[in-house]
């Protein structure tokens, strides 16, 4: 078996809340892989840690401490390297209990080296779409020529003509109509649904091997979320990109994902194939992916005119993290024998099933 | 192959064009109002110490067209001034148009110039303290320079550059003409950029600009992509906010000139402004409080006109 695309072990990036005197453990812990013309879903409340995990990935976390910890193996036909390697030499950590209590790190040191690593790597190898497309968009470049930009930066092709026919055969491809009158059209002229489009081509037209969709329909209709799910699915079975796709919105990742990751306050709780970990009625589940999928409507919940049901709680506090399990205070499903582990003990990953790994004390025997 | 929006520079540029002229018929009737309303004339100082004759005033009031009504006056120097004949001084006798066009110039020099210098040292403190917003260290004291610059009043560093260039390097900075000593004309150039007391408002302008563009979303796509993050927030984060600042400090700095030129015996607008209404030469007055609303005006047309080329369809305001 060939390594996978993408392996991220162990990722770890703080902020540093200065009015509260603390950090913010926004990705806590994070082990996740991608293989090769695989899409994995990473799914979770706001907050959860999942952007924050992908800025790690692309180095551009620029607010302190940022990442401070962890590897994240990229090995594609071209390129194999791991972004962190011996940045961890910047930083110094003081821990105690396994916990981190202070970091000191070398921000210029550690830019340089992470911009090292970084080049040749952002656009051409791993590429990025975003929410918000129209925001994403350069409001003062018209839409051709932004993905010309991006062309010429990695696609190989310096010659202008050549580029541009390049740019327009990518806007056909995310089937933007009359792509020759839209390449001068500027991002303010064009539908939220018609700037994603864009990002896709722009994105996609330096022909990197992976993508990272970050919320790619949020803030978008229904409906044109629904043809953006339809393009992104279409134009993986094409190109047989790689995705790590990032999105709180269930049915998204279903559609999508050959693979889902759960995360909860910084960490993976959940990791295994999407039908499995989907699947609403199957049993071997964290509590808190189960919540998840109680609370998105469905045919059936609709026809039974049954309630939604919310998540009881708060998201959880990353700045004062609990030491046991981070969703004990709103588990539903604590028993009685488990109870004081759950409360005192962080549980780890445990297999369940083969590739299906669940973080709970339920499934430790 | 570059994209131009002509089309808009050209609908912009007429636009404003027309906008400019209603203001200047503006701006050209208030200030005469404000001359007939203000007291004295200028007949006073023209006759002073004389003991004239009822007959010979009532000649020199004739031949100043001051019998007419007040907007009969007003119309015939407006006929005249489209004609181009912005009339004769009452105090030299001499025609207003073209030691106009020769004080605009010099003061156009003086003005840009100074502008230039206020940017030269604006732009990099602030764009270096935007970049690097966390090191305190450097870009801090670049700014506090930059607010003790502002709090100089420009007639007291005016002065104290006439002194240390006297004492320190033995050259007098008063030229008379604009001839062989153009090194002379940079000393009060310099004093103007640094004294006009906006350099600290353009960093601070700049800075915030610049970092609130560095948090856009389309900049993050742009590192995303591996692009130059510069390309990008040129437009948005430096040539619009220059721009602005261009067209928002002309009437400052004007007025910062009126003082300058006078320390420095310059020989622009605001000397002969001064002059003329000492002596309420009238035409004088009219004529450069036209060519100073001409100047604002046309930094805000220079202004709009960067702003729908960088921007031809609006994008944002």
């Amino acid at each position: 078996m060939t390594a996978p695309l993408l392996k991220i072990d162990n990722l770890r990036t703080y902020f540093y809340a200065r009015r509260k005197q603390a950090f913010v453990r926004s990705v806590d812990g994070v082990s996740l892989e991608v293989g090769r013309r695989e899409t994995v879903g990473v799914v979770g409340e706001s907050g959860s840690g999942k952007s924050i995990t992908a800025m790690s990935v692309m180095g551009l976390i620029s607010s302190g401490p940022g990442v401070i910890g962890g590897s994240i193996h990229y090995a594609s036909d071209k390129v194999q390297r791991n972004l962190l390697d011996g940045l961890e030499n910047f930083v110094q950590l003081e821990q105690s209990d396994g916990r981190v209590m202070a970091v000191s790190k070398d921000e210029r040191g550690w830019q340089k080296a992470s911009e090292k690593l970084m080049a040749g790597m952002r656009g051409r190898e791993i590429a990025m779409i975003f929410q918000n497309p129209r925001a994403s968009l350069n409001p003062y470049l018209s839409v051709g020529e932004q993905i010309t930009e991006a062309v010429r930066l990695h696609g190989g092709i310096t010659a202008a003509k050549e580029a541009r026919e390049r740019a327009l055969h990518w806007l056909e491809r995310v089937k933007i109509d009359t792509p020759h009158l839209r390449y001068n059209t500027y991002p303010s002229g064009m539908s939220g649904g018609m700037c994603q489009r864009a990002m896709i081509a722009m994105a996609l037209s330096s022909e990197p091997s992976l993508l990272i969709a970050d919320e790619p329909t949020t803030g978008l209709d229904a409906t044109i979320q629904s043809k953006i799910v339809d393009l992104l699915q279409e134009l993986k079975s094409e190109t047989g990109i790689s995705t790590l796709l990032i999105s709180h919105d269930i049915s998204v990742i279903t559609r999508l994902s050959d693979r889902v990751a759960v995360l909860y306050g910084g960490a993976v709780v959940e990791y295994g194939p999407a039908r499995q970990l989907l699947d609403a009625h199957a049993e071997l589940k964290h509590s808190y992916t189960a919540a998840l999928l109680a609370s998105v409507p469905n045919e059936q919940k609709i026809r039974a005119r049954a309630n939604l049901q919310a998540i009881e709680g708060e998201v959880l506090d990353t700045i004062n993290v609990p030491p046991g399990c981070r969703f004990y205070a709103r588990c539903n499903r604590i028993t009685p024998e488990i109870r004081d582990k759950c409360a005192t003990l962080h549980p780890e990953l445990k297999e369940v099933a083969p590739g299906h790994q669940v973080r709970c004390w339920r499934f430790v025997n | 192959m570059k994209f131009m929006p002509l089309r808009a520079l050209a609908r912009t540029l007429l636009k404003e064009l027309g906008l400019a002229l209603l203001l200047l018929l503006g701006v050209s009737f208030v200030v005469f109002i404000i001359l007939y309303a203000a007291p004295g004339d200028p007949f006073s100082v023209l006759l002073e110490g004389q003991m004239p004759s009822e007959q010979a005033l009532a000649g020199i009031r004739v031949a100043l067209g001051a019998q007419q009504s007040w907007y009969g006056q007003y119309l015939s120097w407006l006929h005249n001034v489209l004609g181009g004949n912005f009339g004769t001084s009452v105090r030299t006798g001499m025609p207003v148009a073209g030691e106009l066009i020769h004080v605009s110039l010099n003061t156009l020099y003086l003005t840009l110039g100074s502008m230039l210098v206020t940017l030269f040292i604006a732009v990099p403190i602030a764009l270096y303290s935007s970049m690097r917003g966390h090191s305190v260290a450097i870009s801090w004291p670049l700014t506090m320079l930059g607010y003790v610059f502002s709090a100089l009043p420009v007639f007291w560093l005016a002065y104290i550059v006439i002194y240390v260039s006297v004492h320190g390097f033995g050259f007098f900075p008063l030229s008379s003409g604009m001839g062989d000593g153009w090194l002379y004309t940079l000393v009060p150039v310099l004093v103007l950029g640094l004294g006009s007391g906006t350099i600290s408002e353009v960093i601070r302008y700049l800075r915030e600009e610049m970092s609130r563009v560095m948090a856009e979303d389309y900049i993050r796509t742009a590192r995303a992509k591996g692009a130059s993050v510069w390309r990008h927030a040129f437009k948005e984060g430096l040539l619009l906010p220059v721009s602005e600042i261009f067209a928002a400090k002309i009437p400052f700095i004007l007025g910062g000139a009126v003082i300058v030129e006078q320390i420095f015996n310059w020989p622009g607008m605001g000397r002969m402004a001064w002059q003329a209404a000492q002596d309420r030469d009238f035409p004088v007055i009219m004529g450069i409080a036209l060519i100073a609303a001409i100047f604002v005006r046309l930094g805000s047309m220079i202004q709009r006109m960067v702003f729908t080329a960088v921007n031809p369809h609006g994008a944002r305001d």
